[in-house]
This record gives C-alpha cells, sequence and structure tokens, in this order.
C-alpha cells in the first residue's frame, strides 16, 4: 500500500495543477487574514477571540482539500491514465484506498501551509501595530487540530464523490450546486416540515459543524465529525463499488 | 499463456464480442486481427481484467488477470497511446507507473533508452508526437520485464520508420522468449513479424493458424505475359478465367504447367510465366467478409 500511495502522490505533484492549488491557498488565505487584521480595531486585535477567529482562517483549506479529492479520482477518467493505473494495480478499491489516503497527507500539508502564512501575515502585522499575542497555545493548538481534522474530512469528502460520480465536470459542479442549492433547498424544506432538528445531519452541513467554530443550526463538535464520517462511509462505498464494476474502455 | 474461452461482452446494443475463443502460444509473437470494430480492444481489455465479460472467460499465465501477484512484472501491456496526462512528463508517467509496481526508479531510464526516447523524456507528453507516445507506451509495458506483452495497435500512428522500428523491437523481444500478442487491423504493419494470427470478425473468430498456413491456403493465380494475342482466347477456350491485367499481362486461374502446355503447343512465344501469391491484405479481406479495413 505505500508503493500505491508513493505513486499517487508522485502523480498529485507532477502536473502544473499542483502549483496552483499552493498558489490559491496562499493567496486566499493571506488575503483573508490580511483584511480580518487591517478591518479589526486596534485593541481587538490584541484579544484571545480575535487571534482565534485568524486561525480560524485556516479553513479556507477545506476548498481547495475537497477539489483535491474530486481531482485526483476524475482526472483519471478525464484523461484515461485510469488505464495503467488499473493495470499497476487491478484490485480497484486499493486505488480508492491509496488515493484517499494521498489526499489526507496533502490535505494537512495544505492545512500546516494555511497555517503558516497566517502566522507569517499577522506576526509581523501585529509586531508593527504594537497588539499583544494573547491567545493561549493550548486553545490555539486545539482549533488547529479541528481544521485539521476539517480539512481531512473534506479531502475524504472529494474522493467519495469522485469515486462516485467519475466526470470530472460533473462532480465539481455538481458538488457546488449541492453545497449552494441543494442543501440550501432541504434546508428550507426541513423547516417546513419542522423538521430542524435534522438539518445538521446534511452533509455539508455536518462536514461544516466539524470544524469545531460552531454555529446556530449545526451540530455539536462530536456528532457532526460522526455524521461526516457516516455520509463519507456511505458515498465512499457506493462510489467504490462503481469503481469495481466499471468496463474501463 | 493467453487463453480465451467463450469470451462474450456487449455494450448496449452492440455486441462488441460474441463468443470469442483462442489461445496464444508461449514465446510467440501472434497478430490480432480483424477490422476496426471487430471487438479487438474489447477482447484485449477483458484479458487485462479492465472489462468484465458477460460470459466466458480469460487467462493470462493461467490465472484472471486480476489474480496476478504483482502484475506489471508479469504482463505488459500498450492499449491506446493517448492514456497520459497530457501535463505530466514522459519520465513521470513512468515514474508514477514504477512506484505503483514497486519496481526501481532506475527502470525508468533504461526503458527510456530502450525506446529511444531519453532526449523527450523530461518533456510534457501533450507536445509529443504520435509516434512518440507509443514509444511511451511501449516503455510502460516494458518497465516490468514482463514475459507477456499486450499490445492494441501499437504501430498506428507510426510513420514508415517508425513501423519499421517497432517491428525490429518486437522482433528483439520476442527473441528474448517473451509472448506478444499485438493487434491491428492493417495486417502487413504485422506480417512480416508474427509467426501465429487469430482473425476475428464481428467479435467471433474466422481463423487462428500460423501465419505460413494462413498463405498457402490462399488460392493464387498465374500471371503470364505475351505479345501473341491468341493466347487469350486460347486459354478461355480451355474453361479457364482469364484477365487482362494493367500492365497487358493475363492473370489465369490455371496452373502454370497447364498455360505453359496451351502455350507451347499453340507454338506461342512467352515473355513471363510465374505464379502470383494472393496477397495478405487480400486474405485479410476475403476472410472478413471483403469489407474494408479502414
Amino acid at each position: 500500500m505505500s508503493a500505491l500511495v508513493r505513486a499517487e502522490l508522485i502523480k498529485i505533484r507532477t502536473t502544473r495543477g499542483w502549483w496552483a492549488y499552493l498558489v490559491v491557498l496562499v493567496l486566499l488565505t493571506g488575503i483573508a487574514v490580511a483584511g480580518e487584521v487591517g478591518s479589526a480595531e486596534r485593541a481587538q486585535r490584541s484579544t484571545a477571540d480575535f487571534q482565534l477567529g485568524l486561525v480560524e482562517t485556516i479553513g479556507v483549506a477545506v476548498l481547495l482539500a475537497i477539489i483535491l479529492g474530486i481531482t485526483i479520482i476524475t482526472t483519471e477518467f478525464r484523461h484515461g491514465t485510469v488505464t495503467p493505473t488499473f493495470l499497476a494495480t487491478p484490485h480497484r478499491e486499493q486505488v480508492i484506498a491509496a488515493k484517499a489516503i494521498a489526499a489526507v497527507v496533502v490535505a494537512i500539508g495544505f492545512a500546516l501551509l494555511s497555517l503558516l502564512v497566517v502566522l507569517a501575515v499577522a506576526l509581523p502585522w501585529f509586531a508593527i501595530v504594537g497588539a499583544e499575542w494573547n491567545l493561549g497555545g493550548g486553545d490555539a493548538a486545539t482549533r488547529v487540530a479541528e481544521q485539521l481534522l476539517a480539512t481531512v474530512l473534506w479531502a475524504l469528502m472529494g474522493i467519495a464523490v469522485g469515486a462516485l460520480v467519475q466526470s470530472q465536470v460533473a462532480a465539481l459542479v455538481g458538488t457546488l450546486i449541492w453545497i449552494f442549492v441543494g442543501e440550501a433547498l432541504l434546508l428550507g424544506f426541513f423547516g417546513l416540515l419542522n423538521l430542524d432538528g435534522a438539518r445538521g445531519y446534511l452533509p455539508f452541513q455536518a462536514l461544516d459543524g466539524a470544524d469545531g467554530t460552531g454555529g446556530g443550526e449545526l451540530l455539536s463538535y462530536w456528532p457532526a465529525v460522526a455524521a461526516s464520517l457516516a455520509w463519507i462511509a456511505v458515498i465512499g462505498a457506493a462510489g467504490t463499488e462503481r469503481t469495481r464494476r466499471r468496463d474501463i474502455t | 499463456m493467453i487463453e480465451v474461452e467463450g469470451l462474450s461482452k456487449r455494450f448496449g446494443k452492440t455486441q462488441a464480442v460474441a463468443g470469442l475463443s483462442f489461445r496464444v502460444e508461449p514465446g510467440t509473437i501472434t497478430g490480432f486481427l480483424g477490422p476496426n470494430g471487430a471487438g479487438k480492444s474489447t477482447t484485449l481489455r477483458s484479458i487485462l481484467g479492465l472489462v468484465h465479460p458477460d460470459a466466458g472467460s480469460a487467462t493470462v499465465l493461467g490465472v484472471p488477470y486480476r489474480q496476478l501477484d504483482r502484475p506489471l512484472h508479469r504482463v505488459g501491456a500498450v492499449l491506446e497511446a493517448s492514456e497520459v496526462h497530457p501535463g505530466r512528463s514522459g519520465r513521470n508517467h513512468l515514474r508514477v507507473q514504477a512506484a505503483a509496481a514497486g519496481l526501481p526508479a532506475s527502470r525508468v531510464a533504461e526503458v527510456l533508452a530502450l525506446v529511444e526516447l531519453s532526449a523527450a523524456a523530461k518533456r510534457r507528453v501533450k507536445g509529443y508526437s504520435l509516434g512518440m507516445r507509443q514509444r511511451l507506451g511501449l516503455a510502460t509495458a516494458l518497465l516490468g520485464n514482463p514475459d507477456v506483452l499486450v499490445l492494441d495497435e501499437p504501430a498506428n500512428g507510426l510513420d514508415p520508420a517508425g513501423i519499421r522500428w517497432l517491428r525490429d523491437l518486437l522482433r528483439s523481444l520476442a527473441a528474448e522468449g517473451r509472448t506478444i500478442l499485438v493487434s491491428s487491423h492493417v495486417l502487413s504493419e504485422v506480417a512480416q513479424t508474427v509467426d501465429r494470427v487469430v482473425i476475428i470478425h464481428r467479435g467471433a473468430l474466422v481463423q487462428q493458424a500460423s501465419i505460413a498456413d494462413v498463405l498457402a491456403g490462399t488460392q493464387g493465380a498465374t500471371r503470364v505475359r505475351t505479345p501473341d494475342a491468341r493466347l487469350h482466347e486460347l486459354l478461355a477456350g480451355q474453361g479457364a478465367a482469364v484477365t487482362t491485367l494493367e500492365d497487358g499481362a493475363l492473370a489465369v486461374d490455371l496452373p502454370p504447367e497447364k498455360v505453359g502446355e496451351v502455350a507451347a503447343a499453340n507454338g506461342i512465344v512467352l515473355h513471363e510465366l510465374t505464379i502470383e501469391r494472393a496477397t495478405l491484405e487480400e486474405v485479410f479481406l476475403e476472410l472478413t467478409g471483403g469489407e474494408t479495413t479502414q
């Protein structure tokens, strides 16, 4: 399995898309954190709450993680490279498992890179304007760990969706439409049926709840993580079965 | 070595393969021939575990491909030249396959040299010609130094020099004792290379034989050239079908002995008297129902 994961990591690093991920991640995080620090009141900057919010900007990594997860499966079907991949590894579920592990590794890397950008922007800025760093190390570490787990969950959701849908455009566009239209409609629908308690169990509501930042109608942290894992398992199992059965022509 | 038994596969309304059975003997180069759409690719993909047959079975080295331990060490395959990520370099494509197969990275440089692609190894595949992609495909197939090679239309897109290069490479690979199954819809591409042929049409077997048997089984015409116009009528008088060829010679469906006798009996001077074998292409057309091979 380690050989397969290594092969997947080489695949990720040997196309230009890789550099696009890193550039977009650095820019998104940098702009977000600069916006927050720049627009904050002088006194506010030194509060632990504000600084916790800065750490949370590494949440932008979840977007890149799900795109990466979807892409590393669907790109194989798009370019036909799935043929040599399955010739090397005819047990297709092993390929999906290796891709999932590779996606987790890279997603953690994304979140850590994002954290570096936060620190690289915020710390010098704080030094210049004379703000104090008051966020406790323990609180910061907890939030970073939660964000790392969230990034991993989004990456795994991407793998599950990619394995099930297989068409790159349909998977990427379909996921966006699902998040912003499908789930939004369901949220309203559940509201009409007085099923407000069910809202938090929708896949991306669960994922949203699993980053530890909380929110009005979301599940609390661990139930959100569990619900996310359940969705990933269901969609991933269906995707693996579809991939196993598919004729590669 | 490769055994296909009662293989059938339908895609929607198209019966791609219909009860096909054949064997590829160890240590031979076998040409897998048929017009486009005959079911060659579907058959090869079934052998390689990429397509799930509706019925029948295909085994390589005695087991289904999926049950092979370390398959790239046993079987190398080239299916379509386009199955490489266009943004990846040829070298990186091979590095991926080598890693997945647990092969040392040093094999990458070796196979690149073998297919004479070292100079372009670091360029992105997007800029490769079709011929270069075919070479990259062959390099991929050879990574694990396998005993069995399965090649689907490897000559597609190669110029005449490339086809000669491919022929020489296949011969040297076969000389090392490998078993090669190579498909083509143009018989002349592989006629000089293969030992045996499996000819299919509409998903079913037409003929499985040695290339020599295929040739021997074909009826040749007798070609005769003479300045004497009487011969045409005399031969026709013997009940033979006589046609005048473009260069003025006659093609006769009688053995040359008989033609010579008729000429001698009538004092006719002959300038040429030969047997003209049907070309392999004609044999192929005849066996596959005269449909175009293009």
